[in-house]
């Protein structure tokens, strides 16, 4: 560790009562979401726990991804994460830990006025708290991330609804894009609520998505495959003619599949293959 | 042929499936706007989401353009679709239904060729390839 570290390290701590009373006014001043968001005890137990922390980490070097920088990364990534869930910017988040550096920077020259090395001091200081800074910004997209992700998830667990319309017949209206991971989802959702409702029909409407092409063509006759297997049968419903035109020309063939252009149609087709009547 | 009017060019860059959908929806409202019907906005935004979903799968990524052509009494659409990708073999093999090195149906290509009024394409062995369709305003 080098000198001037323990030197600023020592200034830190000789000073911290002053500097931790101007961070605080400075973060109520600057920063009142932020504040309001954390709350005001939140807001002095830890900024008064970063400062100590600070002062003792110093001296044992200025890498903050140092095991003994393990707490401090913790506090501030707690701290991170429960402001992305909070919806606060990333800015905002920052602003906690590098409105640090006006508090320490006036403080230290003020008091230090004569020292030739307080250009260094502070010098440490931001290395120290620009890091620190990054830190809090990488948890803070890391979290905004996995929230994304969760969200996607939820959309698209309900985005696969299954309508029992009549006794054994099942019908999943499909909407939007039909990509791998919804094909899986859907086909998943379809099998198993088969199996639930005793269902031996499971009716596929395509009139919600916009285009359909080899790729979408690919992933119906996967799922109807699928239901063949388990001895159900898929009708697909909602080609309309420029859309089976389309598929002619393109050179699909779904002529191994039962297609309809309407739900209706297809519910009659389902009646009569299920044995059952209307009324 | 003679490509008209800059104001009404789509330009996008394609590198992942959410871009093919902009560029669809792009082209659709294009056509849309030039008074093709409901069934050719259909033939041609499915090739176009072939050839775009070519790019991405086969190229990595890419650029897809589209404009408004004039040819003596009539007008149309032309969408071009590059990419710097591995460029094809055998372009002739490749039209050809169920040819694909990709372990899909093989029917994208041969099948956007028959969806449009035009098609031309260029391909060059690492360098990359150009696809053109030609939509014609009955
Ligand atoms: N943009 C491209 N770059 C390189 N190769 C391509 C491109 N587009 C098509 N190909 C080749 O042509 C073949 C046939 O394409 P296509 O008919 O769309 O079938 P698929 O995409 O299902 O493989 C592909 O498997 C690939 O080898
Ligand atoms: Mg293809």
């Amino acid at each position: 560790m080098s000198e001037i570290e323990k030197k600023t390290a020592e200034l830190l701590k000789k000073n911290e009562k002053q500097i931790h009373e101007l961070w605080k006014t400075l973060l109520i001043a600057k920063a009142k979401n932020l504040v309001e968001m954390i709350g005001l005890d939140r807001m002095k137990e830890n900024t008064l726990e970063v400062l100590g922390q600070f002062s003792a980490l110093l001296s044992s070097g200025t890498d903050i991804q140092m095991d003994d920088y393990r707490q401090m990364r913790k506090i501030l990534g707690d701290l991170s994460k429960d402001l992305t869930l909070k919806n606060m910017s990333p800015s905002e988040t920052a602003t906690f830990i590098f409105s640090l550096k006006d508090a320490i920077v006036p403080v230290f020259q003020k008091e230090h006025k004569d020292d030739r090395l307080l250009m260094d001091y502070i010098l440490v200081i931001n290395r120290v708290i620009d890091q620190l800074g990054l830190y809090t910004f990488e948890v803070y997209l890391e979290s905004r991330e996995s929230l994304i992700r969760e969200q996607q998830q939820a959309f698209m667990e309900v985005s696969v609804p299954v309508v029992k319309i009549w006794d054994r017949i099942l019908m999943i209206p499909l909407v939007g894009m039909l990509d791998s991971t919804r094909t899986q989802l859907m086909m998943e959702t379809m099998l198993t609520s088969l199996e639930d409702n005793q269902a031996n029909v499971a009716i596929l409407d395509i009139s919600g998505i916009p285009v359909v092409d080899t790729l979408v063509a690919r992933h119906l006759v996967t799922a109807a495959s699928a239901a063949k297997l388990m001895g159900a049968e898929c009708i697909i419903t909602g080609i309309r003619a420029k859309i089976s035109q389309t598929l002619v020309q393109l050179g699909v063939d779904l002529s191994g599949f039962s297609t309809c252009s309407t739900l209706a149609d297809g519910l009659r087709m389902a009646l009569a293959s299920t044995e059952q009547r209307i009324g | 042929m003679k490509k008209v009017s800059d104001s009404l060019k789509i330009n996008v860059e394609v590198m992942d499936q959410e871009d093919v959908i902009v560029v669809r929806q792009e082209i659709r409202q294009l056509m849309r706007g030039l008074g093709f019907s409901l069934m050719d906005q259909t033939r041609v935004v499915t090739a176009v989401s072939e050839l775009a979903r070519n790019i991405i799968v086969h190229a990595g990524q890419g650029r897809v353009e589209a404009y408004q052509v004039i040819d003596q009494h009539r007008i149309g659409i032309s969408c071009i679709f590059t990419d710097e990708g591995p460029g094809i073999h055998d372009v002739q093999k490749a039209l050809e239904p169920g040819f694909s090195t990709a372990n899909s149906m093989g029917i994208g290509l041969g099948g956007a060729k028959n969806l449009c009024n035009e098609f031309d394409i260029e391909s060059a062995l690492g360098k990359g390839t150009k696809v053109t369709i030609t939509e014609w305003l009955k």
